[in-house]
């Protein structure tokens, strides 16, 4: 060790810098632990859709014995209902769902064992469904129509009718290469259209058979009766799907939500206890911070006198400042490997509970590059408080 | 500051604790002084007339006068941090009259710190100028354990070792017997004349006994 260092590094507490090392640690493991979880559990509750966006809800309202008796009404939304929802705080955009004002049957011609049935059609804005622009797509004249479905429709065949008629069960892969012929008349039967069918997708979240809006419109002006209804269901984008305030509003206004939406509600409700995680852990590693900086300071401090006299010969800022500003380095810099290792230990420990949900390296890499940020955070503003201390001492009238 | 400083000029100073008070009859306060590169200068004082004042407006650690003063006509209230150390590492010389020494470090180290911040530092030198002024015996021993006699000798060898264009000595020989004052003397005016610097000494009773300096009274 050179003689400024050694004159300089007196009166160091090596239990103090320990103790900043060791919070520093325990904040960076706690901030970067929970930002690692976040990521690697985000797979879980975020993926559980590949066609809707999990912030998206579907609703409507509940169907009464008034609307089985002919008020079909009751069940539709109202411009009013429309706008009063739109101003809703959780609210980002609403769309409207669009109905086929035709009958339309699809038949599958399985192995020479055809089958037909009776179908539906409604469609949403495009900018609420999640499939690339090339396969979400109808421009008239195409002789194809890209269809998504519910998941639950197959599985209820699958599961429920291909077993009681005889019928082979369909894979998604399998059925998405199946084309579908599909037949749609007016109600009247004066008009017809003929398409093809492909299956572009399936959705645990819309319980329906969705087509292009682009189709809709289309061909809601060829073969419907001409006068639009009013929805009866709406998608909403909101901005925390598991939002109290949503659940109030929907029971007070008689609304219902289609599909599973505990997947959404354990989103946030992790995401609300990770917040929480880290806003511990980044109050721990700001008191950190603190510590080094008094640490470091009350060094300086007691160490005055020999700086001054170190400047009045002519030392250099930076040979003052080094053997402080290496100690701030290799402190933080330990504390963040520290908690590196830990962190991968903390990642094999939980890794068996999240296997089998495709959980990347992205995690870690987040945490990691959070606990340096954080570091050089913290090492950067040492620094400078370090400089201004020697400034200090420089400025010090003489003794 | 990378040229050599040839004079520097003391243009109506007075420390602002004398603002208040009757100006005393002085050399330097309140006049116009020019102090030269190669000359000798013994400025004496009577104690509490600003002598260590003025050494720290000259080496830059206060500012708190009246006036101003320029190193080759450069005023130096406009020179910064990194200025003034570089000033003080090769081109003022200091000997504060605390002397400044770190008490845990032996006598060589303490010349060795200072000689060592210099890019050749002269080793053998510091060790002739320390056997000269009769503290080689003590070279190992903790500076703090040394008596005030041989700890203003070492404060003095560690003055010398840098290249200087002046050297400021605050009462360095306030504790020496007249042997070692002249040896002290005749060892600034070697590495004075060797280097082609000024020499200003400080004194209130006992001054450095250099040859023939231009008195000025404080």
């Amino acid at each position: 060790m050179n003689l400024i260092s050694k004159l300089l590094r007196k009166n160091t507490s090596r239990a103090r810098i320990a103790g900043f090392a060791l919070s520093d640690f325990i904040g960076l493991l706690i901030v970067a632990g929970a930002v690692m979880f976040y990521f690697d559990s985000r797979g879980i509750f975020g993926n559980d859709d590949s066609v809707v966006n999990s912030d998206f809800l579907v609703i409507n309202k509940k169907v009464t014995s008034a609307s089985t008796l002919g008020d079909r009404e009751s069940t539709r939304f109202s411009a009013n209902d429309i706008a009063r929802l739109k101003a809703q705080p959780w609210v980002r955009r609403v769309g409207e769902f669009s109905s086929s004002g035709f009958r339309v049957y699809a038949s599958v011609d399985a192995g020479g064992r055809g089958m037909e049935t009776a179908l539906f059609f409604e469609s949403v804005p495009d900018g609420f469904v999640d499939v690339s622009g090339a396969d979400w797509n109808y421009a008239e004249g195409d002789e194809t129509l890209p269809v998504i479905i519910s998941k639950d429709y197959l599985a209820l065949y699958n599961f429920g009718f291909a077993g009681s008629a005889g019928l082979p069960q369909l894979s998604e892969q399998l059925i998405s290469g199946i084309p579908l012929d599909l037949y749609m008349r007016s109600d009247d039967g004066s008009r017809t259209m003929r398409m093809k069918g492909r299956i572009a997708g399936f959705s645990n979240r819309l319980n329906t058979v969705l087509v292009p809006d682009a189709f809709m419109r289309y061909a809601n002006s060829r073969l419907g009766s001409g006068t639009p209804e009013a929805p009866s269901r709406l998608i909403v984008d909101v901005s925390s799907p598991g939002d109290v305030a949503i659940e109030r509003y929907l029971s007070d206004n008689g609304l219902e939500v289609a599909g599973d939406k505990s997947a959404s509600q354990a989103a946030y409700l992790l995401k609300v206890v990770l917040a929480i995680v880290i806003a511990v852990g980044a109050i721990i590693t700001l008191l950190s911070f603190f510590v080094l900086m008094l640490s470091i300071s009350l060094l300086m401090e007691k160490n005055r006198a020999t700086m001054h006299r170190l400047l009045m010969l002519g030392t250099p800022l930076e040979a003052i400042e080094r053997p402080y500003r290496l100690m701030i380095v290799w402190g933080g810099m330990a504390a963040w490997l520290l908690s590196a290792v830990a962190l991968v230990v903390l990642r094999v420990l939980y890794q068996p509970a999240l296997e089998g949900f495709g959980v990347g390296a992205q995690g870690i890499l987040y945490a990691l590059l959070v606990g340096g940020v954080l570091t050089a955070v913290i090492i950067v503003a040492n620094i400078f408080a370090v400089r201004s201390k020697v400034k200090g001492a420089w400025a010090m009238k003489m003794e | 500051m990378t040229r050599r400083i040839n004079e520097i000029a003391l243009d109506d100073i007075l420390p602002e604790v004398f603002a208040h008070e009757k100006t005393p009859r002085s050399d330097v306060w309140r006049t116009k002084l020019q102090l030269r590169r190669g000359e000798k200068y013994l400025v004496e004082s009577a104690s509490g007339g600003g002598k260590s004042s003025l050494a720290a407006f000259l080496t830059g650690c206060r500012r708190d006068y009246e006036g101003s003063i320029e190193f080759n006509g450069e005023n130096i209230r406009s020179l910064g941090i990194a200025d003034w150390q570089e000033i003080r590492r090769s081109h003022i010389a200091f000997l504060p009259q605390e002397l400044g020494l770190f008490p845990e470090l032996s006598a060589f180290d303490n010349i060795m710190l200072k000689a060592r911040l210099m890019p050749s530092p002269d080793v053998a030198k510091a060790e002739e100028w320390m056997k000269r002024l009769s503290v080689d015996a003590r070279r190992d021993y903790p500076a703090g354990k040394l008596s005030i006699g041989q700890q203003q000798r070492v404060a003095l060898i560690r003055s010398l070792c840098q290249p200087f264009d002046f050297i400021l000595l605050d009462e360095p020989v306030s504790h020496l017997d007249e042997a070692n004052n002249r040896m002290a003397a005749a060892i600034v005016e070697e590495e004075a004349a060797r280097q082609d610097a000024g020499i200003i000494v400080f004194s209130v009773g006992n001054p450095l006994l250099i040859a023939n300096p231009v008195k000025l009274s404080l």
